[in-house]
């Protein structure tokens, strides 16, 4: 197991009138546990509101836990913010609108002092080639470029600091149907070729059912089923679960 | 896309601003040489704008005037936009007792109306066109400071400053890169307008004596000699008057044409 | 049976500042009356475009360029603003993804819903409110008083989205034009709007257009689906005709998407 999140729960105090008197608690995650295996994805399905992506924030250390602990492997992840990294669901809002393609996607590897300045260009190509686009786009800005394409942008960003563990946060859902399932092909064969490991939040089953090994459904902030991907989809043993499916059919 | 206003806007505030780089060379005469023998004469061939009561050539004393116009107008509003985006990112980057501090500081220096301020402040120090430009940029940073905080604040929660943490990017990384750069436009609106600002308070305080000292001919100075010679000569209200209005128009201008771009 | 409406050779441009964008080049359409057409298509490809045309309730930069729209033998594009006031809400009406911007949200649900019967129908407040409670509960809203008096801001998506239908079933209308209704809704809830939506169509008798990306959606729902693909119209078929064998390319790379992510 490369990470093992033990009992994480973030509550959000919800406020109430004039003086913002603290009326109780909204329980985003409710003592969630679960590990997660090298080199497999793990897929975390639930409906808007079950807390899917608070636990996304959580795991990478972008917003604190209100209890709980997240460890990870120390063998496999040496230094946190290099090997570790997220690709948001809203493209349109991820890349700096101000910045150029090339600095954007430079940005880790100045960071994290990957490669020298002489080839960091050239990094930097391969990278977007990597992604399916093409190199010759290093001078131009986010706004001339499609979702997908900006996705691929984003992909190729999180990349650069060579990671070995990626979060992807509903990448997809805002995307169209046949760019969908190129990008996710494009995971799949990112997650060979540079042996990632994954976990993959979505509400949409059929994506869940594609790209994961296991699977975790939550429900309101709790994990309500857990398995591996075929006995999930096959055998669920929970109502809820059953519920999702049911009305995905 | 046409931006009349810009154009217009940049076009007068480039003209004023060759003409205060040029002054030396394209006066007509030195702005403090009085010359007994031309007193108060009206506007004509020799004297475009005439002269004042003590023989200076108008039209000089209105281009070195422009002169120290600008250099207060942008100077101060520096200070001020420096000092409003330092103070204003802390703010709102790190939130919490920080925000508290500096936006309840804030709080108070809007409580004192800046004239008056500016007015005390002066009566202690040398009225001299350094102090007047420190001050000035002193007492109005809150503003950009207010409008970069909430910029800052909305900016902080997008996905793309949440991306950046993830790489790794340090506080002063994220702010001086990603925050200052996607929060400026509405601060360039606010200080473009602020120069019109600051220039405005000058020649108030130089109309009170207590601005740009003469002999340094300045749009205010000159103007408190307008008062006493209002009824016989008219050019010496009227010329430096159309002087600021123009300015004022030119930076109020690029302002609107700033406006449309950024929003 | 005759076609309710029947959309031919539709060309809508948009004029930017300096460029002429054509988002809907020579689309068709046709709806018989009581049937489920479903309009898909993923983003950009003008379906909704094509769907706002009909009331000619478009951005303002957008201009229909020529076509024939034609709503039970009315000429729609010939009729002034008028004439279509009158049309819209009444013969037409249109349901959106996201209701609650739609919502006016300094009103309740039960004033928006009143204020309408009584625009189009001219009937007094007591009548127009047991309309009001009858509609709520007819689009399965079990509560349907609170829901009167709440604010649209205090009811969740699937409940503003069932209000939205119940507002604008108001008039009876002939046809009602969904547009991507439940995107913005949890699949458990999707499904509930969905066959709520068909129950009330059987039930009414009105026609269906449903604008969708989503090919799960129009395989449960549609009698007859059209592809859209840059601005045309390019397959039309029927709903199970569609899905055994499509004949053009993109409806082909759909079909295969949605084969493998689309489906469990």
């Amino acid at each position: 197991m490369i990470l093992n999140v033990i009992r994480i729960s973030k509550y959000f105090p919800i406020e109430q009138g004039i003086f913002r008197r603290e009326a109780g608690m909204l329980k985003a995650l409710d003592e969630v546990s679960f590990s997660v295996a090298e080199f497999t994805t793990l897929g975390i399905v639930g409906e808007s509101g079950s807390g899917k992506t608070t636990l996304a924030k959580i795991i990478l250390d972008l917003i604190p836990a209100t209890t709980g602990e997240i460890f990870f492997s120390e063998d496999f992840i040496r230094n946190f913010r290099k090997d570790t990294q997220i690709i948001f669901q809203n493209p349109y809002n991820s890349l700096n609108p101000k910045m150029r393609i090339f600095d954007i996607i430079c940005e880790p590897m100045i960071i994290h002092k990957i490669v020298d300045r002489k080839h960091i260009r050239d990094k930097v190509v391969n990278l977007l080639e990597t992604v399916g686009l093409s190199g010759d786009i290093l001078t131009r800005y986010p706004h001339e470029f499609s979702g997908g394409q900006r996705q691929r942008i984003c992909i190729a960003r999180a990349l650069a600091s060579e990671p070995k563990f990626i979060v992807l946060d509903e990448p997809i859902s805002s995307l169209d149907l046949t760019v969908q399932a190129k990008l996710l092909d494009l995971f799949i064969e990112l997650k060979q070729k540079f042996n990632l490991t994954y976990i993959f939040i979505s509400h949409n089953l059929g994506v869940i059912k594609y790209i994961s090994d296991a699977v975790i459904v939550m429900q309101n902030g709790r994990i309500i089923e857990r398995g591996k991907v075929g006995d999930i989809f096959n055998q669920p043993s929970e109502q809820y679960t059953k519920k999702l499916l049911e009305a995905a059919r | 896309m046409k931006n009349t206003y810009l154009i217009t806007g940049i076009a007068i505030i480039s003209i004023l601003s060759v003409i205060a780089l040029l002054a030396p060379w394209i006066s007509p005469y030195d702005p403090a040489m009085i010359a007994q023998d031309s007193l108060l004469i009206p506007p004509s061939a020799k004297h475009w704008m005439g002269t004042d009561s003590l023989g200076r050539d108008l039209l000089s004393r209105i281009i070195y005037g422009c002169r120290i116009s600008l250099i207060i107008g942008v100077i101060a509003v520096g200070i001020a936009v420096f000092l409003g985006v330092i103070l204003g990112s802390l703010s709102g980057f790190y939130g919490r007792f920080m925000d508290t501090l500096i936006m309840r500081f804030a709080d108070i220096m809007l409580c004192f109306p800046t004239f008056f301020l500016i007015l005390a402040v002066v009566a202690f120090l040398e009225p001299s066109i350094i102090n007047i430009m420190v001050i000035i940029g002193l007492t109005s940073w809150m503003g950009p400071a207010r409008l970069i905080r909430s910029e800052i604040l909305s900016l902080k929660e997008r996905e793309f400053i949440q991306a950046e943490k993830a790489i790794g990017a340090s506080s002063a990384r994220i702010i001086m890169r990603h925050l200052i750069p996607n929060a400026i436009g509405p601060v360039l609106v606010n200080a473009t307008l602020g120069i019109a600002g600051a220039i405005l308070l000058e020649t108030g305080l130089s109309f009170l004596g207590l601005g740009v000292q003469p002999p340094i001919p300045s749009w205010g100075n000159i103007l408190i000699e307008a008062k006493s010679t209002l009824g016989i000569a008219w050019w010496i209200t009227v010329f430096p008057g159309l002087a600021i209005l123009v300015t004022i128009l030119g930076f109020n201008f690029i302002a609107e044409g700033l406006k449309k771009i950024i929003g | 049976m005759g076609n309710l409406l029947e959309i031919k050779n539709l060309k809508v441009e948009f004029h930017l500042d300096e460029r002429v964008i054509t988002a809907v080049d020579g689309a068709y359409l046709n709806i018989k009356e009581n049937e489920v057409v479903v309009l898909a298509g993923e983003s950009g490809s003008g379906k909704t475009i094509t769907a706002l045309s009909i009331c000619k309730i478009l951005p303002r930069n957008a201009h229909i360029v020529w076509g024939v729209i034609n709503l039970a033998g009315r000429e729609m594009l010939c009729l002034n603003e008028n004439e279509l006031i009158k049309i819209r809400g009444k013969d037409i009406a249109y349901i959106f993804q996201e209701p609650v911007s739609f919502l006016n949200p300094v009103y309740t649900i039960g004033e928006q819903i009143i204020e309408v019967i009584k625009l189009h129908q001219g009937k007094n407040k007591k009548e127009a409110y047991e309309e009001t409670i009858d509609l709520l509960k007819k689009v399965r809203i079990w509560e349907a008083k609170r829901v009167f008096q709440s604010y649209p801001h205090q009811l969740s998506g699937g409940l503003n989205q069932r209000a939205f239908i119940a507002m604008s079933l108001a008039c009876n209308p002939k046809l009602l034009i969904a547009d991507e209704p439940t995107t913005s809704l949890d699949v458990t809830i999707e499904k509930e709007i969905l066959d709520l939506l068909l129950e009330l169509k059987n039930k009414l008798k009105f026609s269906l257009l449903f604008i969708t990306h989503n090919l799960s959606i129009a395989q449960k729902i549609a009698d007859r689906i059209f592809i859209m693909y840059k601005g045309r119209v390019v397959e039309e078929a029927d709903s199970q005709e569609l899905f055994k064998s499509a004949k053009h390319f993109h409806t082909q790379e759909l079909l295969s998407a949605y084969e493998r992510i689309g489906r469990i």
